[in-house]
């Protein structure tokens, strides 16, 4: 992990509960411009809550998130919205909403209540649907769509917002293995020619050492370790955060560190 | 953004101005069908009216007898019953998105049931006699009713779509059976009062409609402002969030918007059954999802929905009027099973 890459996201010392348990538990983590950070941990281990935390849908007990140094409580919620999107795990909107009105949706945070409707938000959605490969189904039914192309939709509401750093949770759960690198390659794409800042949460560890540049292990609230995959893809490290024995070896394909996981630890 | 697309853009913006086209026909028809129920609310009746008639009466009223009927007892519910179905129009739209359910209604805020509920205890209570009186009562049955729902909604935690309707369902039974309970012990009053409970535009001062204009303006006024936000509410709560929604700022206008339309439409006419459960899925299925049309829409075809029912009323039980909710209750319940099997099929 090269640590002179400034910080977009700064998260420090937060805190974060239901009532008497503490979900997030005085967790830090530097969120570097212009990369990918993959959080990954072992279920209810906090990695959702960091990652609705950073876009402020949780409110911290203590702590703060930085966004270029500004803490995001004093933002309001549009500005906010210009500069932070987030795809939130299984998303909903009405079955017989069109894809273009869904990918408007990313606009909103760009309207003011008597200005109307721009050229800017058009050129935003349509650029929107053509980056995800939706433009050519702008007027079918969401409720006519793959999952794959589902998903698509609603990144493309995210993109439509034209934050410089997108959040996803989960955004590929339930797609197939094509659809899932479709998505993955669309993100990584939106990364390295544009330069957004990206924060996803996977469930897949191999997919996470794919993409990741910045690789993070949240476990008990905590961060346990973080860094590069190649330097996080251990057994040792694995077997404590996930509690399986697992195998690493290096991918042929991708030359990056994947894990055959053998037993329960 | 990625240069091989651009040929995808170009055809993203062209669809976007055929839809607009379509939305610009869709208005003007609509327009054109309702200026034309208005003037077939004139025109038809116990006794059917010529047009030269109606423009004498409306251009040079000479107190005759036709004149008088058409003037005096024609016209206030040729402009009351659209103002009326309008309201219930745009309330619909707001409580289906409010709620994310589509087949609530004001009535599933428990806002007619307030209503009612305030009229019967008005008469039977004070007293209550004036048409006036009564459309006050009503109207603020509807806004006390929206206040409780909504407080004990957010009491409850959050403000979810599901504890909206839960609330309101509950108010709206729990109002129901009061006002049974009053009328069921105070058979003097029953006759007139049941007229009352099923809607009617007939034997409306026109003042009702001076006093219903502004609040029904107001509350559309708020509608529309919120337009952008309730598009988003149509997703879920964290997406919401998420584009800078503040949730609860947002439903509270919205319930305030309803309440307005809803207690305004009440007090003109009682409560009109099934136009605010109808008329969104038409005003949906003529220009789509996005809120600032669908509110145009269903204030439009609401107005043309009333209107009709309005005239239809007069001849069901000919020469009886009938209660003109009982119209756009059964209208309203076969249109929405045919909306259904369509969108099944």
């Amino acid at each position: 992990m090269d640590e002179r890459v400034a910080s977009r996201i700064e998260v420090k010392n937060l805190t974060l509960g239901y009532g008497q348990d503490l979900v997030l538990d005085a967790l830090d983590l530097p969120i570097p411009a212009g990369q990918i950070t993959v959080l990954a941990g072992p279920n209810g281990c906090g990695k959702s809550t960091l990652l609705r935390a950073i876009r402020r849908l949780h409110a911290p007990q203590s702590g703060a998130v930085l966004l270029d140094g500004e803490d995001i409580a004093r933002l309001k919620g549009k500005a906010l919205g210009r500069r932070i999107g987030l795809l939130a795990q299984s998303p909903s909107a009405p079955l017989d909403m069109t894809v273009e009105e869904l990918v408007r949706l990313g606009r909103y945070p760009h309207q003011a209540m008597l200005q109307p409707w721009s050229a800017r938000d058009d050129v935003a959605v349509a650029t929107a649907m053509a980056g995800t490969g939706v433009a050519h189904m702008a007027q079918r039914r969401i409720g006519s769509l793959s999952g794959g192309q589902l998903q698509r939709a609603w990144i493309a509401m995210v993109l439509a917002q034209e934050s410089d750093v997108i959040c996803l949770d989960e955004p590929v759960n339930h797609l197939d293995m094509a659809h899932q690198l479709d998505c993955l390659e669309l993100v990584t794409r939106l990364n390295r020619e544009e330069g957004r800042t990206i924060v996803l949460v996977l469930h897949d560890l191999n997919l996470a050492a794919r993409y990741a540049d910045q690789l993070v292990f949240v476990s008990g609230g905590k961060v346990r370790a973080r860094g590069a995959p190649e330097v996080m893809m251990r057994a040792d490290l694995i077997a404590e955060v996930f509690n399986v024995t697992a195998e690493i070896i290096l991918d042929p394909v991708h030359q990056r560190p994947i894990c055959i996981p053998h037993r329960r630890g | 953004m990625f240069g091989a697309h651009l040929a995808d853009i170009t055809i993203a913006t062209q669809t976007g101005h055929a839809a607009v086209s379509r939305r610009v026909w869709t208005y003007a028809g609509l327009g054109m069908v309702l200026c034309l129920t208005m003037l077939g609310s004139l025109v038809f009746g116990y006794k059917v009216y010529s047009l030269a008639d109606v423009w004498l009466a409306l251009s040079a009223n000479d107190g005759s007898e036709t004149a008088t009927v058409i003037a005096g007892l024609r016209l206030p519910r040729a402009i009351i019953a659209p103002l009326v179905g309008a309201a219930l129009g745009m309330a619909g739209v707001v409580v289906q998105t409010l709620s994310r359910n589509r087949i609530a209604s004001p009535d599933t805020l428990g806002l007619n049931g307030g209503a009612s509920l305030a009229v019967v205890v008005a008469t039977v209570v004070f007293g209550v006699q004036s048409l006036v009186g009564l459309s006050l009562a009503a109207a603020l049955g509807a806004l006390v009713t929206s206040v409780v729902v909504f407080g004990v909604a957010a009491g409850a935690g959050g403000l979810s779509p599901l504890k909206i309707v839960l609330v309101g369902v509950t108010f709206a039974s729990l109002s129901h059976a009061v006002v049974e309970i009053i009328l069921t012990s105070n058979e003097a009053q029953l006759q007139q009062l049941l007229f009352w409970l099923s809607g009617a535009f007939v034997d409306r001062p026109i003042s009702l409609f001076y006093n219903g204009l502004p609040v029904v303006v107001l509350g559309a006024a708020i509608a529309f402002a919120l337009s952008g936000a309730l598009d988003v509410l149509h997703a879920d709560d964290s997406t919401a969030s998420s584009l800078g929604v503040p949730l609860v700022l947002v439903r509270g206008l919205a319930f305030l918007a309803v309440s307005l339309l809803t207690g305004a439409a009440v007090s003109m006419a009682g409560p009109v059954a099934f136009v605010g459960l109808v008329v969104p899925h038409l005003a949906r299925r003529l220009v789509g999802l996005r809120h600032r049309h669908q509110l145009a829409a269903a204030a439009l075809s609401g107005a043309i929905y009333a209107t009709l029912a309005d005239i239809a009323a007069r001849f069901v039980i000919y020469p009886v009027e009938a209660p003109v909710g009982a119209i756009t209750a059964v209208v309203g319940a076969v249109t929405l099973l045919v909306l259904l099997k369509r969108r099944l099929a």
